[in-house]
């Protein structure tokens, strides 16, 4: 049928044309960032830009900050956004659709409105801006990511496995440790991953509640590019990318082991 | 799995515990972010002993947020003129204790004694400018000597306006004969017009990199601020910087102390540095800003010295106007803006 | 302790579920509901001379004269509206191409790709959206400027003899931003619909007569408008309070709600104010929201053939 070879052809091409589009910008940024010349004239092969990174402090001190915000936030939000999913997944209780309301509140509300209202209740209750209140914004929004991943992995969670160990004599809590954990990891993971990735790369939130020394990569880029613009940023984006990749590598093979 | 996240969690406390010890030697500075080098700020570190944490703002307005707030800890901000004012009046900021003071005396006297704070009684200038038009001169032949160029429509999409409602404002008040300060609704209004009659011409509005943007070749002119400006024209030779006969916006930004910071003596300590007439002509070297220093100027590189786009002569000076805090029009202005912008 | 625990539980076992969810229900009630609750306060409050908030002399006049609703008023006037109403278009034009451009290759990647190819290339999609998006946008600055690549390329192939002004700063440069940040965001809900598709119907309907066409619009459409739907939302949501993209690919030109909100706290300094308009944006959203999971739990309630 020739109508079918033309909507295979006009598909294929089509999906090829986005991931052109798609990894465009990011080629790019990549090749400009060996560029010599500061604009966007090809002029030479060098280092120096990635050079030029490794001496800047300001970029390093925001890059550590990034690391410490995503880690605490990552951890603390997984393990109360796990628990958090087990007693919305398992339980019907008084309240469940206002509760189950509130948890997606996050990430439905636009970004913008969750900062601003963080500044003002900061300020209200006269708290200095600053590390702290960078992670607990960042806590606040990344538990929800994480409750609705674990809960999308929790469906279809076979009780039988539970029930098996709680006739064995096996408690609660060794039942939760030893039988329900180990099936769930993998969800667990991947929405620890998701909310490290959502708070490494946030702006709008933390600019409004960042104080002193708290500057993070969002912050400094977004500096960087209004102010500086060499292809430091350039160099900046493309050590980052690596780690990212790797990550979704990792994550994705131990999907794959998991099942 | 278990282990995996104790380790983890280690790691986060380690990172979190960097609790600096001595709580006297540390300073929080908050400045412009193309004021001072690491450079310089170095030098002091190892002069005073002291370590500086610095984070940078591009607008008086984020500075003015965050300080109202009340929850910041900044030692040193560096506010405009009228941000200053603004602080003074809210009692923001600490009275300066004159005795504690070393310097003062090498400052120009017309930077010793501003409008906005008689005899420096809150606030030191660090580094000062003017607003007025960049551009190349190779596109743009005709002479640029008003504001009205920018409303030139044989520049259409070629020019840049600051986003800075206040800046923009004044450049039409100023055209017209007018203070930029006026609280005149009949003049608001029609520098309201004239720019959204501007705006198809206009390319962008930006005003942390309207320099770059020049130099760029986007646009062939640009309103802006004098020392980035005038180091522009440095680096390529067909830029120059001018301020139109009607006379532009002068500002002085300036060091000061919020109250109840914790670092008081290093504040001070920061202060009389910067004072020093070689760490005042160090900064005006690096940065290509004016400085309020005149025992400085023995030191400062003398084609700074004598660019007229950063030391512009007394009766240039004359007609230029430093802004002031127009109270309750600002929601005017602001509403003004917004339909600027809108258009 | 876990002994004691465990014996709360067995006493008072509806205690459970409060307790899982205490921490996580206490983080977001403490710093979202609480905070909200308070900018909601403050949106009934005016703005201090020197910005702030303006201390009320007289509580009970400031109630009934309605001067409590002054900024909710204010957000009305018709300069605002012009803004909701470039902020919804921009919104609804940005998710429309993104289910244009996303569905084909959605499709593509679901049914039309051995099974092998099918995660890596899906995870291809994703991965662009890992880096940092304020990255990505600067990217496209390089890309569109009148001295940047797509000019100087097109000059090379002689296509255009001079740089083409409006790549950069216009709001095709804001639309194609907004675009390419959120596409992915269509891509993945639309491929896990489209992936449920059974295929035995499209065959069904071949062999009944019907071109492809048609029988792309009365079956597969339908059959993945769930996907459809989640997409939309999941893109129109963020769009409409965009406002870095507006802000650096469109040359700050042009006001969206997101850069009105904004304003409001760094440059206007009233605080008040914004806080009203960031009501009106959450109500409204909230509102498409509501809408969204009546039509979706009606549907699941629907029989399907």
């Amino acid at each position: 049928m020739r109508t079918r070879a033309l909507s295979r052809w006009f598909l294929f091409s089509e999906s090829t044309l986005v991931y052109i589009f798609l990894y465009a910008p990011i080629a790019i940024l990549i090749i400009y960032s060996f560029n010599t010349s500061k604009y966007a004239i090809w002029e030479g092969f060098s280092w120096q830009w990635y050079e030029t990174l490794l001496n800047d402090d300001l970029v390093l001190r925001a890059l550590k900050n990034s690391l410490i915000v995503a880690l605490v936030s990552t951890i603390i939000s997984t393990l109360i956004g796990t628990l958090a999913a087990l007693g919305m997944q398992r339980f019907e209780f008084r309240g469940k659709g206002a509760i189950d309301g509130i948890f997606y509140l996050p990430v439905i509300i636009p970004e913008i409105v969750m900062a601003a209202s963080l500044v003002i209740f900061f300020g209200f209750i006269r708290f200095t801006l600053g590390m702290t209140t960078v992670i607990l914004a960042h806590i606040a929004f990344c538990v929800s990511y994480v409750i609705i991943v674990v809960r999308a992995r929790l469906e279809g969670f076979d009780k039988t496995l539970e029930e098996a160990a709680m006739d064995l004599g096996a408690n609660e809590f060794q039942t939760f440790f030893k039988v329900t954990l180990p099936v769930i990891a993998p969800g667990i993971l991947s929405g620890a991953l998701l909310a490290f990735t959502i708070s490494i790369d946030d702006y709008i939130i933390t600019s409004f509640v960042a104080g002193v020394g708290s500057t993070t990569l969002p912050l400094q880029i977004y500096s960087m590019v209004k102010t500086k613009v060499t292809p430091e940023i350039n160099a900046v984006s493309t050590l980052l990318l690596i780690p990212t990749i790797l990550l979704i590598v990792i994550a994705d093979r131990l999907q794959r082991e998991k099942k | 799995m278990k282990q995996f996240v104790i380790i983890i969690c280690l790691i986060a406390l380690l990172g979190c515990g960097n609790k600096e010890s001595s709580e006297t030697k540390k300073l929080n500075l908050y400045i412009w972010s193309a004021y001072i080098t690491d450079e310089t700020i170095k030098k002091f570190e190892k002069q005073t002993g002291i370590t500086v944490r610095y984070d940078t703002y591009d607008s008086n307005e984020a500075l003015l947020e965050k300080l109202q707030s009340g929850i910041t800890e900044y030692d040193i901000v560096v506010p405009s003129d009228y941000a200053a004012r603004i602080l003074i009046h809210q009692g923001l900021l600490e009275t300066l204790d004159q005795s504690k003071l070393k310097g003062v005396e090498n400052l120009t006297p017309r930077f010793q004694d501003m409008p906005f704070d008689p005899n420096h009684g809150h606030t030191i200038p660090f580094l000062w400018g003017t607003t007025g038009i960049g551009y190349n001169k190779t596109k743009v032949t005709e002479p640029v000597d008003s504001w009205s160029i920018l409303w030139n429509p044989r520049y259409q999409n070629r020019i840049l306006m600051l986003d800075d409602p206040r800046e923009v404002f004044g450049s039409v008040l100023k055209w017209k004969g007018h203070s930029i300060n006026s609280k005149n609704p009949a003049d608001l209004e029609e520098a309201k017009g004239l720019l959204i009659q501007q705006k198809p011409l206009v390319k962008t509005y930006n005003s942390a990199s309207f320099d770059e943007v020049l130099l760029s070749g986007d646009v062939w002119l640009a309103q802006g601020w004098s020392g980035q400006l005038a180091k522009a024209a440095d680096q390529n030779k067909d830029l120059a910087y001018v301020i139109p006969k009607e006379g532009g916006t002068i500002w002085v930004d300036n060091m000061a102390i919020p109250k109840g910071t914790k670092h008081t003596e290093a504040a001070y300590a920061f202060i009389n540095f910067v004072l020093t007439p070689e760490t005042a002509a160090e900064i005006t070297n690096l940065s290509g800003y004016p400085s309020p220093n005149e025992a400085a100027k023995k030191f400062i590189k003398p084609d700074i010295l004598n660019d007229p786009a950063r030391y512009p002569d007394e009766q240039t000076l004359a007609k230029c106007e430093f802004l002031m805090d127009v109270g309750e029009t600002s929601t005017l202005v602001d509403r003004y803006w917004t339909e600027i912008k809108s258009h | 302790m876990t002994e004691a625990i465990l014996r709360i539980f067995q006493r008072f076992p509806s205690v459970r579920p409060y307790a899982l969810l205490f921490f996580a229900l206490g983080i977001l009630v403490l710093l979202l509901l609480f905070p909200l609750l308070i900018m909601l306060l403050y949106s009934f409050a005016q703005r201090g001379t020197y910005g702030g908030l303006k201390p009320i002399d007289n509580l009970g006049q400031y109630l009934t004269s309605f001067s409590w609703l002054s900024n909710y008023i204010r957000s009305l006037d018709p300069i605002y509206i012009e803004i909701y109403a470039r902020s919804l278009w921009m919104a609804i034009a940005t998710t429309g191409l993104c289910l244009v451009i996303g569905y084909p290759i959605s499709y593509y990647i679901s049914l039309k790709v051995q099974p092998s190819w099918k995660n890596t290339l899906l995870t291809l999609v994703v991965v662009p959206f890992w880096t940092s998006f304020l990255i990505r946008t600067y990217a496209w600055i390089i890309l569109l400027r009148s001295e940047g690549l797509i000019n100087q390329g097109l000059m090379a192939l002689g296509w255009i003899h001079a740089p083409i002004e409006t790549l950069l700063y216009s709001e095709f440069a804001v639309m194609l931003g907004l675009v390419y940040g959120e596409l992915p965001f269509m891509i993945l809900p639309l491929y896990a619909s489209i992936e449920k598709l059974d295929t035995a119907l499209l065959e069904a309907a071949s062999d009944l007569g019907a071109n492809a066409f048609w029988t792309f619009v009365k079956i597969t459409i339908p059959a993945t408008l769930p996907g459809i739907l989640a997409g939309i939302i999941l893109v129109f949501i963020p769009t409409i309070g965009a406002f870095i993209t507006p802000d650096l690919l469109g040359g700050a030109k042009s006001i969206l709600v997101g850069n009105l909100i904004q304003n409001q706290f760094v440059i206007a300094r009233d605080k008040p104010f914004g806080s009203a308009i960031c009501f009106g944006l959450t109500t409204f959203v909230l509102l498409l929201l509501f809408l969204y999971a009546r039509y979706s739990t009606r549907k699941e309630k629907e029989v399907f053939v």
